[in-house]
């Protein structure tokens, strides 16, 4: 058989084997011909928060034309595709960005290990020697250091406020200046929630994102500035204690939805009156609610005793230098760009209402400036006056892992308490919470690095 | 020449044609598979920092209470994917194998259309419809029999497994029923005559003839569902929104094993978790078979 009559002769698979064998050697042909181009860009720098890109990529050209011959490259990155893509390349040494930005409950994850396999480089002898180390927030190192070396820049404060219904408040006779502790707030809640129809406040009774609010706010944590787990200890205990009958029980006040469309939907309906607020969230408000424009209102945090802090934190990011990084220097001028612009600063607070840790930023008029979104009141002020007092949030490799058993232990809680009620619930709570440390405890001492 | 080239072929094509498969078999299954039987002895931080601890992971695993849980959960889900899923298979099988239906196509293609979307998919239209006060759930059960308008389906320990369960149930009830009915649309007609002639009603001829008729294949649908539930991750991770849930009420071994491998970065541990699973899985395959005689029986 000549090769003509082999190739056009009637197979016993008919020619569709034969086509998509020819369609597989072009394809290959194809994509061995034109191989993917490698980014041509000096630096890339990736981040997960579609609210930061717009500002960085407004950024960029300054830069670029303060430094002839460099290209930036920002690039979104999904904040799952972060974690994994990053770290299997950190693994495997493959291409990673120069720059990137992590979020704060994952950062800790990267700094498993031997220091020598941190992907990332150790800021601390450069902001030091810059004088940044003293002009930011210094609490807000605390996640992003280990072993006491600086891996990221933090990207914000996110000082914790109390968003409310001004107009619901006011039908409601709600006073605001005469809530100055939770417990004010708590006899007030006793009077106004109507369970399944209205509740003063948005906390979750199974995860432990709004009780860490008040637990950090009562200077607890998961981990202490040592890398020692605190998280069962009596502060953790006497928050625990404090938080479930708000959230559990015929006298709750508070309930969530979840997602954030229900929300949206909860508080134009009146089902919440109040919702904590970090300040990246007063932005997510007023985007995704603008019909509550003119209704809503911050104030600072009932304190936890009279005169105590009246405020705490909620999420953040840090941007770190990967070792991968050919010109580490130059990557810390675009972070420096990027991160302690004034100016930048200023206009990006308007954008997207986030407290940059830089302190003499929050001298900008942005920060002054009345938002008709929260009856009239001046948005920035009020954060930056509580950032100085936002308690430090220590971060391990095993900190998801402490906060998905710190979430087990509201849930767990939540379901006794709705049962039983006080009886024995303090027991429960300790052996609780104990348990959960314990389990931490024993990934703890497992671990040789 | 001629005569060499033709011995060639016939001596080398075999080879050539498995070749593509068995090279990519290499390189996917086989290795990863020896690779993590390897690092299941070992703690790590990626694959650089290793440090070899024996038979530790396996020894940690079984005093793991979030392993416990992890098992307890898919246990409780295929159990749940045996005795609710399959006894519905078959009944809308058997409905719709009847000749007196109308429109069988239509139902056939209606029933079995959920699997034709993704678990992905799925997931996220079962998470707005369970969602509280909104959801089309809570909805229908608020106006029908008065229960709590937020009810949290996917926030509430209690509450989670039931909505994975349902969920599956929408999912598979209608890819599982068409080995049924193909099972079914195979029993000879003769032996119903026969069994009728012999005085059998219905249920008899269901117990006596349908069910030893389609008992391999019934078996086959069993193993691998049970197979499938042990697999289960897509459905409660986007579910639940990349978490295990409340008090871990949906975290599934495949889960676990996850967010060690890649979350925590200790592939050792994730490895270990891999292989009891396959041995479980294998040991309640050999078992089901075992049990329901499947391969014995002979037509």
């Amino acid at each position: 058989m000549d090769g003509k009559k082999f190739l056009f002769s009637p197979s016993p698979f008919g020619k569709a084997p034969l086509i998509i064998l020819l369609l597989t050697l072009i394809s290959f042909g194809y994509l061995s011909l034109n191989p993917a181009k490698d980014s041509e860009a000096t630096l890339r720098l990736w981040t997960f928060a579609s609210n930061h890109l717009e500002p960085y990529e407004k950024a960029v050209p300054s830069f670029e034309s303060n430094h002839p011959g460099v290209d930036i490259d920002v690039q979104l990155v999904h904040g799952d595709a972060v974690n994994s893509r990053l770290r299997a390349a950190f693994w495997a040494d493959l291409d990673v960005p120069d720059l990137v930005e992590i979020e704060i409950s994952r950062a800790g994850s990267f700094f498993r290990g031997p220091s020598e396999y941190i992907g990332f480089i150790d800021l601390s002898p450069i902001l030091k020697r810059t004088g940044y180390y003293d002009r930011i927030v210094e609490n807000r190192f605390a996640p992003y250091t280990n072993r006491g070396k600086i891996y990221g820049l933090p990207h914000d404060v996110h000082p914790v406020v109390l968003a409310y219904r001004r107009d619901l408040f006011e039908n409601l006779g709600i006073n605001v200046e005469s809530i100055a502790t939770w417990d004010d707030f708590i006899r007030i809640g006793k009077k106004v929630t109507i369970p399944g129809e209205r509740y003063l406040i948005e906390l979750s009774d199974n995860s432990a994102m709004h009780f860490e609010i008040f637990l950090f706010q009562r200077d607890g944590g998961y981990f202490d500035n040592h890398g020692d787990l605190i998280m069962d200890n009596e502060v953790a205990l006497e928050t625990l204690l404090f938080f479930i009958p708000m959230v559990a029980g015929p006298n709750r006040i508070g309930s969530d939805l979840g997602a954030y469309r229900l929300f949206t939907q909860a508080v134009e309906q009146g089902y919440f009156l109040s919702f904590l607020c970090p300040d990246w969230r007063s932005k997510v408000a007023e985007s995704d609610i603008p019909r509550m424009s003119g209704k809503m209102a911050l104030m600072p945090l009932p304190a936890v005793v009279p005169g105590s802090r009246r405020t705490s934190t909620m999420g953040g990011t840090m941007l770190g230098i990967t070792k991968a990084c050919p010109d580490p220097e130059l990557a810390w001028k675009v972070a420096e760009h990027m991160y302690f612009d004034t100016d930048q600063l200023g206009e990006r607070f308007r954008d997207t209402n986030i407290l940059p840790p830089l302190k003499e930023a929050w001298s900008h008029p942005a920060f002054d400036e009345s938002r008709d979104y929260w009856s009239g009141q001046k948005l920035g002020r009020i954060y930056a006056d509580l950032a100085d007092d936002v308690p430090p949030q220590f971060a391990s490799p095993l900190i998801e892992m402490a906060k998905s058993k710190m979430a087990s232990v509201i849930s767990i809680c939540s379901s006794y308490y709705r049962m039983n009620g006080e009886k024995g619930f303090e027991d429960f709570a300790r052996s609780t919470l104990r348990a959960a440390g314990n389990d931490v405890r024993r990934y703890i001492d497992r671990n040789p690095f | 020449m001629k005569k060499l080239w033709f011995s060639l072929q016939s001596k080398y094509a075999p080879y050539v044609f498995v070749a593509p498969f068995v090279i990519i078999f290499i390189i996917f299954t086989l290795y990863p598979l020896l690779k993590s039987l390897f690092l299941s002895f070992y703690i790590t931080n990626g694959p650089k920092a290793q440090s070899f601890v024996g038979l530790d992971n396996f020894i940690f695993l079984f005093d793991d209470p979030t392993f416990h849980r992890a098992i307890w959960n898919t246990v409780i889900y295929a159990i749940c994917s045996l005795c609710v899923q399959l006894p519905l298979s078959l009944g809308l099988a058997l409905l719709l194998n009847s000749r007196f239906l109308k429109a069988r196509n239509f139902f056939r293609f209606s029933f079995f259309s959920p699997h034709l979307v993704g678990q992905v998919f799925v997931a996220v239209l079962f998470s707005v419809i369970f969602m509280p006060k909104f959801g089309l759930l809570n909805r229908i059960l608020h106006v029908s029999i008065g229960t709590a308008i937020d009810t949290k389906w996917l926030g509430n320990p209690e509450l989670v497994m039931p909505a994975l369960v349902m969920t599956s149930l929408w999912m598979y009830v209608g890819f599982n029923m068409i080995y049924f009915l193909a099972a079914l649309q195979s029993v000879d007609r003769e032996l119903y005559d026969a069994a009728q002639v012999d005085g059998a009603g219905p249920i008899n001829q269901f117990r006596h003839v349908t069910l030893p008729s389609i008992q391999s294949v019934a078996v086959f649908v069993g193993v691998l569902t049970t197979i499938g539930s042990f697999q289960l991750f897509e459905l409660p991770y986007v579910m639940l929104g990349n978490t295990s849930g409340p008090d871990n009420a949906g975290l599934t071994v495949v889960m676990y094993l996850f967010q060690n491998g890649f979350i925590s970065g200790d592939l050792g541990y994730a490895s270990a978790i891999g292989w009891t699973l396959t041995m479980g899985v294998l040991l309640i395959s050999f078992l089901q078979m075992r049990l329901t005689g499947a391969g014995k029986y002979k037509h």
